[in-house]
């Protein structure tokens, strides 16, 4: 017993400083899916979701009882966060404290985060070093039964039809729940007021034009309806980061997508922790390049 | 030099026989650690600051510490703690301490002996002064020469002590000059800090080796200009406030909580990964950096 304990940094083969524990533990019931199948997931999606979590805050979402508990949500780095974690501290306004949250630029810093049963990894919309410039505008798009995901993909094709005659190119992924997340790079020099106010301005266009489109949060839950969400725009709100899974039953991945890909019949479902994994492309691959002007 | 306190030998020897069992108690949840700040130090010197013929009496206070932990080196076998004794490198004998000398080396294996007395006599006397001999600006000063921060706080002289403060503070001054407590003398400033006159204690000259004496540092290239404008302008984007708050110390955080862990009677046991499932994730994680690297 002493001497394991005099083990602080047991790692597989020199491959990883992560101390990885209970990997048989079930984390998602439905599917059988252990822990060792997301690290894995994880381990093998990192060249492809490092990009998108670079530099940015992190919220996680941790489920260490798996999918299908509530979890629990951490900004700030847990007690026992390894040295070879960046942090970023922030002063949180809601939390009225200094905030120190993860950064994850690192293999090694993606395997701990997936070790800690966080399913579902939430970046910020900007970077720590530019906190209050957001680099990405959003459109998260959410249905009100009875619509269905062919009614999301429509309102997605209408919002990005408006976004075209204004010379932008934008780009889709699914949320890996029930609706679709569009996302726009953006230059330098934006605020998070400024874009907001695009993307209410745009909403309020669209709905006017399409009863069944709404982009008022009064009206968000109204029945029927399609809700354009302009307000995930802002100062420390999060979006659920590209490629991160999702705990929902099926294991569902928040999946970057190509427009072509958005036919009818088409469910967030078909994206998941078995399905991402062996897809060829990565439609979002240039996004990072395409920063663009907001007109 | 004698004094009433006792050796290190007789402090351990009174601790010896004390084995407290593990204290197992549950400890509420907290969401972080507190850090709790060094705390006010208790007074160890009194004495005044002397500018000529002005004389400020203060007392200084402890304001550093260390927060590493203090572990203790056990017997593995019975769990006691160890005692360090003074062994004669010759016959293997315990030495007590008023059978040693103090001998200097001059060459390997030949010792100059100094007796006691004859160290003492040339002890700097301290006159209880913090003999201020120059007012330097407090940016000029460089951070290599620190050592040890005091706080100073007045001894009945609240109003010269208040004065020398402003005058400080609004000038961006701080005093240069020299102090002996335990028997040397340090270079001294004393500067205003969080509304306090603090002394920090500098190191001698011949304590910090200059570093131009580095000869890879005496044919540095010089910059191309545009190269030199990409990096002024990185350190321009990256400018910041500096707080050492940003800078937490990860692996004390980790200590506290394994501490807290087996405070609560946890069992901490890393456990190492069954070979099967460690040879699924150590091909992923080889193949993942082997892409990651290749990038």
């Amino acid at each position: 017993m002493a001497g394991r304990e005099e083990k602080e940094e047991v790692t597989i083969q020199g491959l990883t400083r992560v101390h990885l524990s209970r990997l048989d533990k079930v984390l998602y019931p439905e599917s059988g899916i252990t822990k060792q199948d997301v690290l894995l997931y994880y381990i093998r999606m990192a060249p492809f979701i490092l990009p998108f979590l670079r530099d940015r805050p992190l919220t996680l979402h941790r489920f260490p009882d798996g999918a299908g508990t509530e979890g629990f949500y951490e900004k700030d780095a847990p007690a026992g966060t390894p040295g070879y974690v960046d942090t970023f501290t922030h002063w949180s306004e809601t939390a009225g404290r200094e905030v120190h949250f993860v950064i994850c630029n690192t293999l090694d810093t993606l395997v701990w985060i997936a070790n800690l049963a966080s399913l579902e990894i939430h970046t910020t919309l900007s970077k720590s070093g530019t906190y209050d410039t957001p680099d990405f505008l959003l459109f998260d798009i959410d249905p009100e039964p009875p619509r269905t995901f062919d009614d999301v993909i429509a309102a997605a094709r209408i919002v990005s039809t408006h976004l075209g005659e204004k010379g932008m190119r934008p780009y889709v992924k699914t949320s890996g729940k029930k609706g679709l997340h569009i996302v726009v790079p953006l230059e330098e020099g934006n605020t998070f007021s400024g874009i907001r106010d695009f993307a209410h301005r745009l909403g309020k266009e669209i709905a006017r034009d399409t009863p069944w489109i709404v982009s008022e949060f009064s009206q968000s839950r109204d029945r029927g309806t399609i809700f354009i969400d302009y307000l995930q725009n802002a100062r420390g709100k999060t979006m659920v980061a590209p490629y991160s899974l999702r705990a929902t039953p099926g294991a569902t991945v928040s999946t970057p997508l190509e427009w072509e890909e958005l036919r009818d019949g088409v469910r967030p479902e078909d994206f998941n922790i078995h399905t991402v994994i062996s897809r060829k492309r990565d439609p979002w691959r240039e996004i990072l390049e395409d920063r663009q002007k907001i007109p | 030099m004698k004094t009433g306190k006792k050796s290190p030998e007789e402090q351990n020897t009174t601790t010896i026989a004390k084995k407290k069992p593990l204290l197992v108690k549950k400890t509420p949840k907290t969401e972080e650690p507190e850090l709790n700040p060094a705390k006010p130090g208790r007074s160890f010197w009194s004495g005044s600051i002397t500018i000529g013929l002005v004389n400020v009496p203060v007392r200084l206070h402890t304001m550093v510490r260390d927060h590493s932990f203090p572990f203790r080196l056990l017997h593995r076998d019975d769990g006691q703690p160890l005692k360090y004794e003074r062994v004669c490198s010759r016959d293997g004998r315990v030495v007590p301490w008023t059978e040693t000398v103090r001998g200097y080396e001059v060459r390997k294996g030949e010792f100059l002996v100094f007796e006691p007395d004859e160290l003492k006599a040339i002890l700097p006397g301290s006159d209880k002064k913090i003999r201020i001999h120059k007012f330097v600006y407090y940016l000029s000063l460089d951070p290599v020469y620190f050592e040890t921060s005091y706080v100073l706080v007045p001894d009945r002289s609240e109003e010269a002590y208040s004065l020398l403060l402003m005058a400080l503070q609004e000038l961006g001054r701080a005093a240069a000059g020299t102090v002996t407590f335990r028997s040397k003398e340090y270079p001294v400033v004393v500067h205003v800090y969080d509304g306090a006159l603090v002394l920090t204690t500098l190191r001698h000259e011949d304590e910090v080796t200059p570093p131009h004496t580095f000869p890879s540092l005496s044919s540095l290239p010089v910059p191309k200009e545009t190269e030199l404008a990409l990096a002024k302008r990185i350190v321009t984007e990256l400018s910041g406030d500096f707080s050492i708050r940003d800078y937490p110390d990860h692996y004390h955080a980790a200590v506290l909580a394994l501490i807290e862990k087996k405070l609560a009677g946890e069992k901490v046991v890393y456990e190492e990964p069954h070979p099967e499932e460690a040879k699924a994730l150590m091909q992923a994680l080889q193949e993942t950096i082997a892409t990651l690297s290749g990038k």
